[in-house]
């Protein structure tokens, strides 16, 4: 469907290529993007063919994006994969403004179809109305409880976004697709933008939080911020934590070039912590920050002296660090969506909530189709793989 | 004597008062032939349902007509507020001025410049937003309510009571479409939470509720609740005349004759209720079709199953019915009944207007 467009419209966007030193001051200029929209993120996944792009308006930059090319078996014909992207102006009416010239670039470049992730929040709903979702037998999932907010911009972006022939992807549990649609956050700053306070923050964490944390430091546990070198030693405990918790565990190797690539870009973009008790490591974990967003991203803990409540330590350490350097939200990043006290995912998403805070549901993942024929086919395969 | 509608009125009650506590919020519908109940006994009803709030949980301050004709049938039986269902428009509205009535009719608007003619006119009136459904039929685009949106907040309107949402018959579930609708509801900026919604089972009812708590979701229904409870409700036809009829004799306004012998049996009910009108059927089955399809060939022969029934057996009409009463056939064999005796008919209620509503 066309709408009209007024006649003072502005001048159509184009797109090209740019170079990651304008991808990467684009970013440094805004308050914040996905980390996995940074250029450094290309690095991180070298596997794919990685582009970075800009969208101009009357030469102006206006956005960027990160595309990942995945390659399709057998044939050299490629997913365009923007992970949390791309970074436009969402708030737009004239999404198809953004996203036209976005498809006919990367079908140029042997895309069969495109997947973005708008960092667009749809809805939010607080701590409690997430406890009592999971207290209440009729709630089973996220999407039962009445959000305490709708975005206007989210719920426009999916509507454009169906119009324009786009097609959701699936989240069902939340994490089997690409990156996870609902996230529990930590909001940094009060309503009016004001930067909350330590005490503030420690207030609106359940009193299970609040008594570990000070469990943790009156056991003597010591958060460090660590260095490269210790990267070794977190690799170890996530191990550890991969085979008790029972997933697979990535090789260092990975970690390495994440480190590397992301402190490349900026010093301060990633950041490795260690919780120790005495001279045992007890939790490690990595935080990430683009501007004013701070994500926890990964974690690792011991089995033993889980009593020195190391992860609660090294949390509040994480979340200290992020007030400090002014961010205004802190992202403990995926939870399903499920609220079903009998499934194994609940004790995740009670572990977030008791930092207080909210969860987000974002608009999720979304595909467009560029060549039928080679969409369905992979759409089958991806199907057949889970 | 005539064509009466017979309503076991304690358990039509129980009905209306179960159907309403179910539906929490309930926008009861009257138009048409009142469900064949008549506007004027259903708008009391409304009345006698809104009396009943703390029993029932649902304060039924409002009902909803068809047409703005229908306005003044219900307006001094029922005493909240009365929306009309179809769309306004500049030129059909007028005919049957709803002013008298003032704020208490909810105008239904479907169209950007409606609501501007609209409210030029009454800058005051109170409104709902139709929202266009997959039926198609009357509503608005996500970009005309963003239009509208506009309009509300640039000339400061006053009368916007909620979004209307007429969903369509057969299918399986309404909820993806409307959480579809929902959703741009939201991205339109307008500023209700409202939404008038129709033919939403019990459970779909409950399901959206649960997840769109933050709206509040009021039901339209209409069939459900007047005609819910069928077992509550008989229409009856009166025999008024009973003839014995030989094998090619001539009978009825087309002296017309049949190949077997039996009785004509004159009842009251004809084309004036509504009888042999036949309305078109929402079942569009192959079965149903093919049933379509013998009765027209019956018809060619000159005989059709009658709505009526003797001893529960549907009995076929001798001719097409006439305007106050039809005739029927009855083969040697079947049991003749008597002059001024009861049978039962099986009408569309909403369809058929009777000569006298019974309520015992």
């Amino acid at each position: 469907m066309t709408s009209p467009r007024p006649s003072d419209r502005p001048t159509p966007l184009t797109v090209r290529p740019i170079t990651s030193a304008e991808h990467r001051d684009f970013i440094a200029a805004r308050p914040s993007a996905s980390f996995l929209q940074t250029p450094a993120w290309a690095r991180v996944k070298p596997e794919w063919r990685a582009e970075s792009l800009g969208w101009l308006r009357d030469g102006e930059l206006v956005g960027v994006a990160l595309v990942l090319y995945r390659q399709l078996p057998k044939v050299k014909r490629f997913l365009a994969y923007l992970p949390e992207g791309p970074v436009i102006d969402w708030s737009d009416e004239d999404l198809a403004g953004w996203l036209e010239p976005l498809s006919r670039h990367v079908k140029q470049q042997g895309a069969f179809g495109i997947r973005i992730g708008p960092p667009v929040i749809t809805r939010r709903w607080t701590a409690a109305q997430v406890k009592e979702g999971i207290a209440d037998e009729g709630v089973r999932r996220l999407g039962d409880v009445a959000p305490s907010e709708r975005s206007r911009v989210g719920a426009s972006v999916v509507a454009q976004l169906e119009e324009l022939g786009w097609r959701p992807q699936s989240v069902e549990g939340g994490f089997a697709a690409g990156q996870p649609q609902f996230n529990f956050v930590i909001p940094l700053v009060t309503e009016d933008g004001a930067a909350r306070t330590e005490d503030d923050v420690l207030k609106g964490m359940n009193q299970q939080w609040r008594r570990n944390i000070k469990k943790a430091a009156k056991a003597g546990v010591v958060v460090e911020q660590g260095t490269r070198e210790d990267l070794k030693a977190f690799h170890d405990l996530y191990v550890h934590t991969a085979g008790r918790d029972g997933f697979t565990p990535r090789g260092i190797g990975y970690f390495e070039t994440m480190y590397d690539a992301l402190s490349a870009e900026a010093p301060e973009r990633i950041s490795l912590w260690l919780a120790r008790h005495e001279d045992d490591l007890v939790a490690s974990t990595i935080s990430i920050r683009v501007g004013t967003h701070a994500w926890y991203s990964y974690g690792a803990s011991s089995t033993e002296k889980r009593d020195v409540r190391g992860s609660n330590a090294v949390q509040w350490e994480m979340i200290r660090h992020a007030l400090a350097s002014g961010a205004s939200v802190y992202d403990l990043r995926g939870i399903t969506d499920t609220l079903d006290s009998d499934d194994s995912h609940v004790g995740l998403i009670q572990f977030k909530v008791g930092t207080g805070g909210e969860a987000v549901e974002h608009v999720g993942e979304w595909d467009l189709p560029l060549n039928k024929a080679l969409y369905a086919a992979f759409d089958l395969y991806m199907s057949r793989r889970k | 004597m005539g064509l009466e509608l017979t309503v076991d009125g304690e358990r039509w009650r129980r009905h209306l008062v179960e159907a309403t506590r179910a539906r929490p919020g309930i926008v009861p519908v009257a138009k048409g032939n009142g469900y064949g109940f008549g506007l004027g006994r259903l708008a009391r009803r409304c009345a006698w349902l809104a009396e009943r709030a703390a029993d029932t949980g649902s304060a039924l301050d409002l009902m909803a007509v068809g047409t703005y004709p229908e306005v003044s049938q219900v307006v001094d039986r029922f005493a909240g507020d009365v929306m009309v269902l179809t769309p306004w428009r500049p030129s059909g509205a007028t005919g049957a001025d709803p002013e008298p009535h003032g704020r208490r009719v909810i105008h239904t608007v479907s169209r950007p410049t409606d609501l501007e003619d609209l409210t030029t006119r009454e800058p005051g009136a109170r409104f709902v937003l139709e929202q266009l459904t997959s039926m198609r039929r009357h509503g608005m685009t996500r970009h005309e309510l963003i239009e509208v949106a506009r309009v509300i907040e640039d000339r400061k309107l006053p009368g916007l009571c909620g979004i209307a949402v007429h969903l369509p018959l057969n299918v399986s579930s309404h909820l993806a479409e409307v959480r579809r609708l929902l959703n741009d509801v939201v991205a339109t900026g307008l500023r209700t939470r409202t939404v008038f919604v129709s033919h939403l089972s019990p459970a779909e009812l409950t399901a959206l509720r649960s997840e769109f708590g933050d709206f509040t979701i009021r039901p339209r229904v209409g069939t459900d609740l007047w005609l819910g409870d069928r077992t509550a409700l008989k229409a009856t036809a009166t025999v008024l005349d009973v003839h014995p009829l030989e094998r090619g004799e001539t009978f009825g306004y087309r002296g017309r004759s049949l190949p077997r012998s039996g009785h004509l049996v004159i009842v009251s009910g004809g084309t004036a209720h509504g009888i042999g009108l036949e309305a078109p059927l929402g079942d569009q089955s192959l079965r149903n079709r093919a049933a379509t399809i013998a009765r027209s060939g019956l018809d060619a022969v000159g005989l059709v199953r009658s709505p009526f029934a003797i001893d529960g057996k549907q009995r076929l009409f001798a001719e097409p019915p006439h305007m106050q009463a039809s005739m029927l056939f009855v083969p040697s064999g079947g049991r003749v009944p008597d002059v001024g005796e009861d049978l039962e008919v099986r009408v569309r209620f909403t369809a058929t207007s009777f000569d006298r509503v019974v309520v015992v």
